[in-house]
């Protein structure tokens, strides 16, 4: 044991050194960062989109299923939505600034969910602005929805807080330079949707009032035909693109028109079976009509939707009962 | 050095009392053996075993079966309120006694039922869960055999110890027992649906004492209203993963009644009589 110091001493050394190495090499493979790869698409005359997968949150896509958008304005660059996480938020801003080279004038959040709002954080907090009813809806629901998000992207949500956007944005006309946009307070998807027709590059920015090939999701909607109500209103107003908050920008109104059929098909299917006395679990299984067998998610949220409304239709359907003793 | 520990003999006493420890083991389970062996779990639930000794009794006669549908979607939306359907209408056996429970839960035991005059076709109410888990429901048939359907559930958890919601509100006493039902002929069977407000709390949330309805008794009463041991269809007795403000769903064969009454008693000795059908 005392015969060869020196030689242990050299191992020892060597062993100190391997154990370093391997263990900076375990750390950096553990701990980094993903990197989302986000490109920007310009789909007209200073105005970017990027589209996010038509998928469900996961481990594999870091939450990026959501569409992005900023658009560059004589008075900076008007952003639509964060993102799901501080590290998109990140990602986003730097492509902001790459691809336009201005900085930000305001950044809109068109509602409370986390995959719009969760990159708040890697924006100048005073120029987030949001619906009165997406900032206190955030605020009740900001930290629930945080412990949902690390549960099913991970490691992608690193660091992230809520970020409750300071500033309320009113409905109506804003012009910032030549640039014209008028903002729409809608309630279909989550009880207050921001929608932005920019009138200058003709881009109607749906939000989440409009899904495309991607199944539309239901927890906080105050009602599927409220919903298809204010659709009709979308369908009236003047652009030659439409952006959904979730699927491909289209060129025409399909996106409209799907949300509308599956809303319509839905609220049917919800009514008809309560009035046949089903339970949740029967009609989970329901076979999806042919029109909508290629949405993407179609099932997944169908069964989740049941468990957000079917309750409420089920009640309706039944009578107040005596109680008799 | 290394190596010569390895074959020390205090290591061989190690290996041979281990040795004699497995085949005492082997000797024993082989004397104290049941008369039927557990088949395996098709979804490898640690409380398999556990909870059908529990629950079934240490020497049931267990069988999966594909003849009753268990119905619960494969993840929970809201782990407070998970739908459950047991369909039960495909059992080709007479049924004794029907259990079900949630493996995972603090307190696994959903709801045994005993049919009296006629056993039902559909049961169905919402569970709680408080993690990701397997649910079971247990059917007991004429030669004392238990057939087993089983699913999984995914979930974030949590579903037990969330305060309820009725809680939240000041006035929920008023509320207490309000019901809304229905009796609704269907093709092959009469369907009762009924729903109590009633906030069920499973003892799990600090300062909420355990106050559950833990006793249903369906009546067939056809308009005389006796309710008797000749009237009684079954009985369900309850535990702490039913969920808040529940809803009940029970099928029977139809013809052989109109109307129902249902008898609910909750821990604090309260009790709710609600008539379904034709008045």
């Amino acid at each position: 044991m005392i015969t060869f110091p020196l030689i242990q001493i050299r191992l020892h050394w060597l062993f100190a050194v391997l154990t370093a190495t391997s263990l900076f090499l375990f750390h950096s493979l553990v701990n980094a960062s993903p990197q989302y790869e986000l490109v920007p698409v310009q789909i007209a005359d200073n105005v970017w989109v990027v589209e996010g997968k038509r998928e469900n949150f996961s481990r594999d896509n870091g939450g990026n299923i959501v569409n992005t958008a900023f658009i560059a304005t004589e008075e900076g660059v008007v952003v639509i939505d964060t993102g799901p996480s501080w590290q998109y938020g990140k990602a986003l801003h730097d492509i902001i600034r790459e691809t336009t080279g201005k900085d930000i004038n305001r950044v809109l959040i068109t509602h409370h969910h986390p995959d719009h709002t969760f990159g708040n954080q890697a924006f100048d907090v005073e120029k987030l602005y949001a619906l009165p009813g997406t900032i206190s809806r955030l605020k009740a629901d900001g930290d629930a929805f945080a412990d949902n998000m690390y549960r099913m992207v991970g490691h992608w949500m690193k660091g992230t807080e809520v970020i409750v956007p300071p500033n309320q944005i009113s409905p109506g006309k804003l012009t910032l330079g030549e640039h014209e946009f008028e903002l729409f307070a809608m309630t279909g998807h989550s009880g207050a949707d921001l929608v932005v027709m920019d009138h200058t590059s003709g881009v109607l920015f749906a939000s989440d009032m409009v899904f495309f090939n991607r199944a539309l999701t239901t927890p906080h909607t105050p009602g599927l035909r409220q919903w298809q109500q204010e659709l009709e209103e979308l369908n009236t107003m003047p652009f030659s693109l439409l952006v959904p908050g979730h699927g491909p920008i289209s060129q025409d109104a399909s996106p409209i028109l799907q949300t509308s059929a599956y809303l319509d098909w839905l609220d049917t299917l919800l009514q008809e079976s309560a009035e046949q006395g089903l339970t949740p679990s029967e009609i989970m299984s329901t076979p999806i009509p042919d029109q909508f067998s290629d949405i993407a998610e179609v099932r997944y949220e169908l069964v989740r939707t049941i468990s957000h409304l079917y309750p409420e239709y089920e009640k309706s359907a039944l009578q107040a009962l005596a109680n008799d003793l | 050095m290394l190596s010569w520990n390895l074959i020390m003999y205090p290591s061989i006493h190690k290996s041979v009392r281990a040795a004699s420890i497995i085949s005492l083991a082997v000797l024993f389970s082989l004397v104290s053996s049941k008369a039927f062996a557990l088949p395996e779990d098709i979804h490898k639930s640690p409380m398999w075993q556990y909870n059908i000794e529990r629950y079934l009794g240490t020497d049931a006669d267990v069988v999966h079966t594909d003849q009753v549908s268990l119905k619960v979607p494969d993840f929970a939306e809201d782990s407070a309120q998970v739908p459950l359907t047991i369909a039960l209408d495909r059992f080709e056996g007479d049924i004794r006694s029907i259990v079900s429970w949630v493996d995972l839960n603090p307190v696994p035991h959903l709801f045994s039922y005993q049919p009296h005059q006629q056993a039902p076709l559909t049961l169905a109410l919402n569970f709680r869960v408080q993690q990701a888990t397997t649910v079971r429901a247990a059917i007991q048939d004429e030669n004392d055999v238990w057939h087993i359907a089983s699913a999984h559930v995914d979930a974030a958890g949590g579903g037990c110890t969330a305060p309820s919601v009725t809680a939240s509100n000041p006035h929920w006493s008023d509320q207490l027992g309000n019901s809304q039902g229905r009796y609704f002929s269907r093709p092959a069977s009469n369907r009762l649906k009924l729903s109590i407000m009633h906030p069920m709390d499973s003892g799990m949330v600090e300062n909420v004492p355990i106050f559950h309805i833990n006793e249903i008794q369906i009546h067939a009463v056809n308009n005389d209203k006796t309710m008797d041991e000749e009237s009684l269809l079954g009985e369900m007795s309850l535990s702490e993963s039913a969920s808040e403000n529940p809803l009940f769903v029970f099928d029977f064969a139809g013809d052989d009644s109109n109307q129902y009454a249902l008898r609910l008693r909750d821990t604090q000795g309260n009790v709710f009589k609600r008539i379904l059908g034709d008045t």
